[in-house]
């Protein structure tokens, strides 16, 4: 982590993270989630904060590029930084040019005092008003600010008119600036001839009170800038007249009030105001910080742990093949019954089907299941007393997948029995159902891909309706 | 400090092992099938909170050949106090060997400490045909615990509990497709209960998955709430080439017209199937998309359908109520600017006009206009949208809604294609007038173009949970 990174200015700062949130809606929530979780156990463990600044600093810290990591943030700090020296260029040659049309002098007429005080109270009213809107949050001005800068989103919009204020306060500022210095180099370089003049009937007792009032902020400082009673009353001037007999020098005695009143009333006030408007923006981007949204959501995903049920493992495609090309074959004429693991008398709702009386006359010898690996040995040497091909049909339980018991058995009796014997399996259901009490198509798949695993002409898997011309359930 | 508990999912092929792992580890990519032999190796999913495990659950090949392995080990034991040294020997001595494979697969975890799951499949007759491999696990001599799985439709669960009460500590029934969330967090206790060391590993780690849980609602609120936003206020816009913006010619414009209509419901489509991507990845459904049917449930129950609109959408008499509400939360505003002065006629005066315009616009479902801008840098702008109608919102959020419920209460083990259902009541009648009004007026603020602020989004993101909650409950009565 850097130091400068760490110790940003609240707007930079503000900008920074919103535009890191802004990225992070394109991130998988489960990445950024571990991404905050992990960097709060680092805080917690160096025992360091983990606030926004050092979030950013830890999310920076493999960037060699400050530049992209600064990304959208600094571009909008600098097209900020681009709209302030907009307005302060402006507000330059602006100053310029209304402090020498307030001071056009061409020998005939006077400066007229009044115009200045007049125009020095519509600055500060102006001052005035651009800071009430910021702090107001109105935005009158935004239709043409959104011509040069896209539009923010939400957490940063009440953000707007306090940065507007201050790259309006900057304008002005150099405007009152440029202007004081164009109104001394005036003084310097040209004889000005100030009067003041109006048309209300005004004493003027009643127009040095009103300087006087303008001047008490400096009067303590600097005395002759402050004009008397004498200078007042030799400068009223009309138009319609002439005062040709005051000293020409009298007329320029106003400037040191002049440039006073526009450095006290105009300078000074749009100083502070921009300073103010600093401080607001600062303020108001703390503030927008804390309660962005994203800062909430960051701070869940710090205090929450990253809980990992196992779900990374994936072997949904590895599943085994299940085609076959196996068919279900008809039973046997006369067959030995086996019954393996009890199939046929598991429940009490399971018969056997008549049609097998006439097939197996003989009684069904228990293989598999509850009967010992010897009891299976002894049912296979039993059918194999003779030396004719063994046939026989094997009962199963049609929801009990084939097992490797099962294939041990017939791999056994194949090597036991004579050539040409075979086994014909039946699954059976785990309820009669008459006259078939054969399984279902989806249970007979697995027997029919066992059927096909098995030593060639072996084993076959029996279907009862083809036999009795009955139709499959 | 202990070692995380490891339970052993074990039991006779085909009888829902998988299907139970998959659910508790919120797994959706495990395979599973109805084909015996579908799991060949042990597979461990450790559940882990910032990168410590809690406890373990191994899925396991089933028993092929119990007969023969309870034969050897009844050969090579003495007396019972063998019996776990004797399993132990007989998976080193039969490592590697292709006939055992699968016993030596699933046994070693037990040898080296696992608690015993016991699945059985409830829906199939109980046969006592089973006992050898319940005696082999009962040699190893780890804690043990039964689960009446149900496949099928048949239930001989109490056959079967009573049967495997003679073998096992614990017995229960879990459907591994269907049971709801807290018997998930139930099994999971009873994990615990089978060796005291466990308990709170086991307790702490349901503690976590039910705030996992609660953060995964809120965070599926605020992704519908920002769809929601983003569709309600979608505007899409193209410059007019300078020949169209001069022709004359309607039918020009009309296939102009038509144009910008497609790309904005195309958008507006995408936009809701990335929702449904993001909910599904919330709740660690990654595989839902494959299905086929929900493909084709977009098609039948398309967005801007009549059938949509009727079955999701709210009646006039909803609107002009909801209306009325956030109309005169607008009101209060004046009331409050006059310190109280004006008595509640601005609450009135808000309510009749947020009626009025509810009114207006939720009588019917129009399509939003096509604008064309004024000529700015020589350029025309034509524009397609915001919908001008709230009861595209209350569409959008109700299938929101609908498909988070869905695949918030869907078990990971469950493969069949998602069905979102229909309705024939609606569920808004169980949500409060307070949520209604914040709802309805987050949904014309966005359609009027208005940008919410930090605080409104809070309330409609607090208002749509309520009416997940609502939702919810709906739902639960409904079914």
């Amino acid at each position: 982590m850097t130091k400068t990174s760490i110790t940003k200015q609240p707007l930079r700062l503000l900008m920074d993270f919103d535009a890191q949130i802004q990225r992070d809606g394109q991130q998988a929530s489960d990445f950024i989630h571990r991404r905050d979780r992990k960097f709060a156990l680092n805080c917690e463990e160096h025992n360091s904060p983990s606030d926004p600044a050092h979030w950013l600093a830890w999310l920076g810290r493999f960037d060699n590029s400050r530049e992209q990591f600064a990304g959208a943030g600094q571009s909008t700090e600098q097209r900020w930084q681009r709209i302030n020296s907009g307005f302060i260029a402006l507000g330059a040659v602006l100053g310029i040019i209304t402090m020498a049309g307030l001071l056009f002098y061409d020998g005939g007429q006077r400066i007229n005092v009044t115009v200045i005080i007049g125009f020095v109270a519509l600055q500060l009213l102006l001052a005035l008003l651009t800071s009430l809107q910021s702090v107001m949050g109105w935005q009158p001005w935004r239709p043409l600010l959104n011509r040069f800068v896209p539009a923010p989103g939400p957490a940063l919009q009440p953000l707007q008119p306090a940065l507007m204020a201050r790259a309006a306060q900057g304008g002005g500022l150099s405007f009152a600036v440029t202007a004081l210095l164009t109104l001394l180099a005036m003084v310097v370089i040209q004889d000005l001839a100030f009067g003041w003049s109006t048309t209300l009937n005004t004493a003027a007792s009643g127009y040095h009170q009103l300087t006087s009032a303008l001047a008490t902020p400096w009067a303590w400082l600097w005395p002759s800038a402050v004009p008397d009673q004498a200078l007042v009353e030799a400068t009223r001037f009309f138009r319609a007249g002439t005062n040709t007999l005051l000293t020409p020098a009298r007329w320029g005695q106003w400037w040191p009030f002049i440039s006073m009143l526009w450095l006290v009333w105009v300078v000074l006030p749009r100083l502070l105001l921009r300073l103010h408007a600093s401080a607001l923006v600062h303020l108001r981007a703390r503030t927008l910080l804390l309660r962005h949204p994203g800062l909430n959501a960051l701070r869940e995903r710090m205090a929450t742990p990253v809980l990992d049920t196992g779900a990374g493992h994936n072997d949904a495609n590895d599943l085994p093949d299940t085609r076959h090309n196996t068919l279900l074959q008809p039973l046997p004429e006369k067959a030995h019954l086996l019954s393996w693991a009890g199939a046929g008398t598991v429940t009490d709702k399971q018969t056997l089907p008549s049609v097998l009386a006439a097939i197996c006359p003989g009684p069904a010898l228990n293989v598999g299941g509850l009967a010992s690996l010897s009891q299976d040995q002894q049912a296979i040497v039993q059918l194999a007393v003779n030396s004719d091909a063994v046939t026989a049909l094997m009962l199963v339980s049609s929801w009990e997948p084939p097992t490797g018991e099962l294939l041990d058995f017939l791999t056994s009796a194949r090597q036991s029995w004579p050539a040409g014997s075979r086994v014909c399996l039946m699954p059976l259901a785990a309820e009669t159902r008459e006259p078939s009490n054969t399984a279902t198509d989806r249970q007979l798949q697995p027997w029919l891909r066992f059927a096909e695993r098995c030593p060639p002409g072996f084993v076959t898997v029996g279907d009862i309706t083809i036999s009795t011309g009955l139709s499959h359930s | 400090m202990n070692q995380a508990p490891v339970f052993a999912v074990v039991g006779h092929p085909n009888k829902g092992k998988s299907s139970i792992v998959a659910t508790l580890s919120q797994n959706d990519a495990i395979a599973i099938a109805l084909e015996p032999g579908t799991t060949r190796r042990s597979h461990a999913y450790p559940l882990q909170v910032d990168g410590q495990v809690l406890y373990t659950l191994v899925d396991t090949p089933g028993f092929q050949r119990p007969r023969r392995v309870l034969e050897w080990l009844e050969a090579h034991s003495v007396s019972a106090s063998d019996r776990a040294a004797t399993v132990a020997a007989f998976v080193t001595q039969h490592h590697g060997n292709s006939q055992f494979s699968d016993e030596c697969e699933l046994l070693a975890p037990l040898i080296e400490g696992a608690g015993i799951i016991y699945v059985v499949d409830g829906s199939v007759p109980y046969s006592p045909q089973h006992e050898a491999e319940m005696t082999i696990l009962r040699w190893t001599g780890r804690p043990s615990l039964a689960l009446i799985n149900s496949i099928g439709d048949e239930d001989y669960g109490d056959t079967w509990q009573a049967a495997l009460g003679q073998f096992f500590q614990v017995v229960r029934k879990f459907d591994a497709v269907r049971a709801p969330f807290e018997q998930h967090l139930s099994l999971l206790r009873a994990f615990g209960q089978l060796e005291p060391a466990w308990e709170k590993p086991l307790e702490t780690a349901t503690g976590f998955l039910d705030r996992q849980r609660q953060q995964r609602r809120q965070h599926a609120a605020t992704l519908i709430a920002q769809t929601l936003q983003q569709m309600m206020g979608y505007r899409h816009s193209r410059s007019l080439a300078e020949d169209l913006a001069a022709s004359a010619s309607s039918q020009n414009k009309d296939a102009f017209a038509s144009e910008l209509r497609k790309n904005w419901y195309q958008h507006q489509r995408q936009r809701e199937q990335q929702l449904r991507g993001d909910i599904q990845q919330l709740y660690q459904h990654g595989q839902l998309q494959r299905q086929e049917a929900e493909l084709e449930w977009q098609s039948e129950h398309d967005l801007f359908s009549e059938d949509s609109r009727q079955l999701w959408g709210v009646n006039k008499g909803y609107l002009v109520g909801a209306g009325f509400g956030a109309g005169a939360v607008g009101g209060v505003g004046i009331d409050a600017l006059t310190l109280g002065a004006s008595f509640g006629t601005g609450a009135l005066i808000g309510g009749i006009i947020g009626a009025a315009g509810s009114y207006f616009y939720g009588d019917r479902l129009p399509l939003p206009t096509l604008k064309i801008g004024p000529l700015r840098n020589g350029v025309k702008t034509a524009s397609f949208g915001p919908v001008p109608d709230t009861q595209f919102g209350y569409v959008v959020l109700s299938r929101a809604l609908n498909h988070w419920w869905h695949v918030s209460h869907r078990n990971h083990a469950g493969r069949a294609p998602l069905a979102l259902g229909t309705t024939d009541s609606h569920w808004l009648e169980g949500l409060s007038k307070q949520d209604r009004n914040i709802l309805h007026r987050a949904l014309e603020k966005t359609r009027k173009g208005k940008v919410a602020d930090p605080s409104d989004q809070h309330k409609l993101v607090r208002s749509i949970t309520h009416a997940m909650k609502a939702y919810n409950e709906w739902q639960l009565k409904s079914t």
